[in-house]
């Protein structure tokens, strides 16, 4: 029989599910990273200038698509019997309140090495205009059963 | 030890940009990961996963037992970061960051951080900071290590 590994091919989609952002889930990050920079919290701060960048109000953490990212490889993984080993994000644009976000991947290499089975994939997270807002790379493993 | 979470509060007492040596160790406390802590960060990302919540289910993976999410780094680097220090100037902007994952972090662990900024460079009128992590667990084994790319504010 087919190892889960095996059955896997280059192109194939992983869907995550879509994430309301809302001020309050936004505060809810805040209390459940400890990060409660201004940028997150205090719509006053938020209408000076960065640089070129103007926010015009609070923004969601970009660590949050990262969560999401997370959760849509591990729930696709664990089943699997695979691991999540590594996942390299950037931030595309800003997520405000009221957007909706979702993840998705795509594998684009599998690869076996001396001990392990390895799959790359392709990371990102759009919003409800259909724009990138985070783009990346994962690595999962699929170990081989004795 | 309470968390202060007026990131203006310390402002005067960070390095800023100029200051900040790239290679220098950052000064980091040892954090205990709660269940409590863990389940927190799972809701904030709409986490369901039964590995982080149901403990009968969780024995019977081969995990053993509950664990933390691999992204539970997010709430272990302010966590183990200090109030002074530049991670936490407001405006800091995070541009990306990449993580590689070894074993899980689990409720009850003492996490430590090694950390350090690795580098720093100005790109199209900006300020870059680069910094460096390893979290480890109470015996030392490593949880996972990653590097961040933030914008220094002005």
């Amino acid at each position: 029989m087919a190892t889960a590994f095996e059955r896997l091919t280059v192109g194939q989609e992983i869907h995550g599910a879509a994430f309301a952002v809302t001020r309050e889930t936004i505060r809810e990050f805040c209390d459940a990273s400890l990060d409660y920079n201004p940028l997150h919290l205090d719509d006053a701060y938020m209408q000076r200038s960065f640089g070129k960048t103007q926010f015009g109000g609070i923004i969601m953490h970009g660590m949050t698509n990262f969560g999401l990212i997370t959760r849509m490889l591990t729930d696709w993984l664990y089943p699997l019997g695979a691991l999540h080993r590594r996942l390299e994000t950037r931030w595309r644009a800003p997520v405000r309140p009221g957007d909706t976000i979702t993840p998705r991947a795509r594998i684009v290499q599998k690869r076996s090495t001396e001990k392990s089975d390895w799959v790359v994939l392709e990371v990102e997270v759009r919003n409800q205009r259909g724009e990138t807002v985070a783009t990346g790379e994962a690595l999962a493993e699929f170990p081989r059963r004795a | 030890m309470s968390f202060e979470t007026d990131f203006w509060k310390d402002e005067a007492r960070r390095k800023t940009w100029d200051d900040i040596v790239p290679g220098e160790p950052r000064k980091t406390i040892p954090y205990v990961l709660t269940l409590e802590a863990i389940q927190r960060y799972c809701r904030a990302v709409g986490e369901t996963n039964p590995l982080y919540f149901d403990e009968a289910y969780a024995k019977r993976t081969p995990w053993k037992g509950i664990i933390a999410p691999p992204s539970i780094h997010i709430l272990l680097m302010f966590a183990c970061t200090p109030a002074d220090d530049w991670m936490r100037s407001p405006g800091t902007i995070n541009a990306g960051q990449s993580w590689s994952y070894n074993i899980p972090a689990r409720p009850g662990d003492t996490i430590t951080l090694q950390a350090r900024a690795l580098d720093k460079f100005i790109r199209k009128d900006r300020l870059f900071v680069i910094h460096d992590n390893v979290f480890f667990n109470q015996h030392g084994e490593v949880i996972c290590s990653g590097r961040g790319w933030t914008i220094r504010p002005r």
